[in-house]
């Protein structure tokens, strides 16, 4: 492919750059395109068009000030990393309220024009990853970072590396372990509290009925995802708990169920991009509940 | 030799006053009678269908239900209720699509509960919601108290609440509801007064439009966190005063199916007729 890097091109362009000195690293005329093209070359899998993985807003030759990674574009991410100086977005979710991130119907919506002149007047670059960063070989780039932030790497399965043996403990301990790790306010659980818990299944982030039914269905105790829908997964482990099994779901909210591969990612990118600033925005949990009201969102523009 | 050829009149005197009809009512006769008395129009495509069961079974009582958990199916067959109308289907998708789950031994077992037990499982989703007013929307305002506030007679899902904040708003509805998990985005002392509801699942553009307009706060089911969550904590982040609460789907649509029970036995006399919960699917942590 044209504009794929090789590995040795990446790393000796950047030796050449780094031996220049830190004058001309610091006055890097690096652009959004040329950070895109090492992303690519680093990934480990084949680039394939067709998915959402794009530039959203800006362009590929726009100069690159610094690098925010975080979990979604949301117009708090935005402000921080304008505030930080950091204008290209590496962003898992959307920016525009849509997986495709689609305009047709929200072209007259006043919160996109606002949204897009915040991005314009701070030259901001937005760079949908979603696709490539859970196809990252040789593991998921989301399921390692959060495996990473759980200490959960060394319990990965070998053959099925979205499966974790993890020491003996119950579904209530998990919630717990999971809300003081993750910080989730609002996490919900399916299932026995006292459920013996050895073996989890990982579908960090969306899960549809399918993979998710299979996934439940299979030899994991549990099954952890972000977000699914009420009357398809959830339901389906209503019911499978209703019936007898003796199985659980946890569901930790899509944002805080992967946000932590976005951390990892942005230690990846530290690994190939060394002229500008590279840093991992968290974000907020979206949501409270009644025993613990909150508010998180900056207000201020 | 033809027979002699009996006149209609002939024929009719033959008969006797026929009794008024006491036999079994079969599911379909009932599910027609509600669906006419809906007023809904057909849409070409609806998901309101009999799912599981024989449409031909002896109906001896009717469940409404949110959702036709295994749980509810159990409690309607011990009540000797088994023609279920449930909000949202017995199969765990939108549509009842079973090509994937056919060897599911969860989904089999479900079945065999099903024929065992004589159930007949109907979808009352898009007619529930299309009939004017909205039955769902109806029923949740009744049984929150809310009739009185709505903006105009015509629409339940629109009201003018007297001022409270987002956080007394949620705690209220945790409590009328026996909601636990509730989930709400916004400042907790955010002043409402004006609500706009989307019972069941706000998709994205109709979730946006509503957030767009003059109401306060919208309260739902649920919404993707991707597309109307994002979009709401963006309109905060850009200091519009609007919050955006999430029930989850059950508690958002329970007691319009509450509702359908009361509004059946309006018309439906044969047969007992009761609401049956679904049971929760979740719990928290404190």
């Amino acid at each position: 492919m044209e504009d794929r890097f090789s590995r040795r091109s990446v790393l000796s362009g950047t030796a050449a750059l780094l031996a220049a000195g830190p004058a001309l690293a610091q006055k890097s005329t690096l652009t959004a395109g040329e950070v895109l093209s090492r992303m690519r070359g680093q990934i480990g899998t084949e680039w394939r068009e067709g998915g959402v993985d794009r530039i959203i807003a800006g362009s590929a030759d726009m100069p690159v000030r610094g690098i925010a990674t975080t979990m979604m574009a949301t117009f708090d991410a935005l402000k921080a990393a304008a505030a930080q100086n950091l204008n290209l977005i590496i962003t898992h979710e959307p920016t525009y309220w849509s997986h495709q991130d689609r305009l047709d119907q929200l072209q007259d919506d006043p919160l996109y024009q606002r949204k897009l002149r915040y991005i314009q007047d701070h030259q901001l670059i937005v760079y949908h990853f979603h696709d490539h960063w859970h196809a990252k070989q040789p593991v998921d780039g989301i399921n390692y970072g959060m495996a990473r932030k759980m200490g959960w790497t060394s319990y990965r399965d070998a053959a099925t590396p979205r499966l974790y043996r993890i020491p003996p403990a119950t579904l209530g301990d998990l919630m717990r372990a999971f809300q003081a790790k993750l910080k989730d306010r609002t996490l919900r659980a399916v299932g026995d509290p006292a459920l013996p818990v050895s073996k989890v299944m990982t579908s960090w982030g969306n899960c549809s009925s399918f993979p998710g039914i299979p996934f439940l269905d299979g030899e994991a105790d549990i099954l952890v995802i972000g977000e699914a829908q009420d009357w398809d997964l959830i339901s389906y482990a209503q019911d499978l708990v209703a019936a007898g099994r003796k199985k659980g779901l946890i569901v930790l909210g899509h944002v805080l169920s992967e946000q932590w591969g976005m951390d990892f990612c942005a230690d990846w990118l530290k690994g190939f991009v060394k002229e500008v600033p590279v840093r991992f925005l968290p974000l907020i949990e979206p949501y409270w509940n009644p025993a613990r009201p909150v508010f998180e969102i900056n207000t201020k523009i | 030799m033809a027979d002699q050829p009996v006149t209609l009149a002939q024929r009719t005197a033959d008969f006797r006053a026929l009794p008024p009809h006491s036999g079994p009512i079969m599911a379909l006769q009932f599910i027609t009678r509600i669906l006419d008395k809906t007023g809904a129009p057909n849409r070409g495509k609806t998901i309101d269908h009999v799912s599981a069961g024989d449409p031909t079974t002896a109906i001896t009582g009717i469940a409404t239900m949110a959702l036709a958990s295994m749980e509810g199916l159990k409690r309607a067959a011990a009540a000797g209720r088994n023609l279920i109308l449930s909000y949202d289907p017995p199969f765990w998708s939108g549509n009842d699509d079973l090509d994937r789950i056919e060897g599911n031994s969860l989904f089999l077992e479900k079945r065999d509960f099903i024929r065992a037990h004589n159930l007949v499982c109907f979808n009352l989703h898009d007619h529930w919601r299309d009939r004017a007013p909205d039955g769902v929307a109806v029923g949740m305002a009744k049984a929150l108290g809310w009739t009185q506030y709505q903006a105009d007679a015509g629409n339940p899902a629109m009201l003018h609440l007297p001022p409270t904040s987002l956080e007394s708003l949620a705690r209220d509805l945790q409590s009328q509801l026996d909601d636990p998990t509730i989930r709400v985005v916004g400042d907790p002392k955010l002043e409402v007064r004006s609500v706009g509801a989307m019972w069941g699942t706000a998709d994205q553009m109709p979730a946006i439009k509503l957030l767009n307009s003059a109401v306060d706060v919208v309260i739902t089911g649920y919404a993707r966190e991707w597309e109307a969550v994002e979009y709401a904590q963006d309109m905060i982040a850009n200091g519009q005063k609007k919050g955006l609460i999430l029930l989850g789907e059950v508690a958002s649509v329970d007691l319009g199916m509450k509702y359908c029970a009361e509004w059946i036995s309006s018309f439906i006399t044969e047969v007992p007729i009761e609401f049956i919960g679904s049971g929760k699917a979740y719990w928290s942590v404190g």
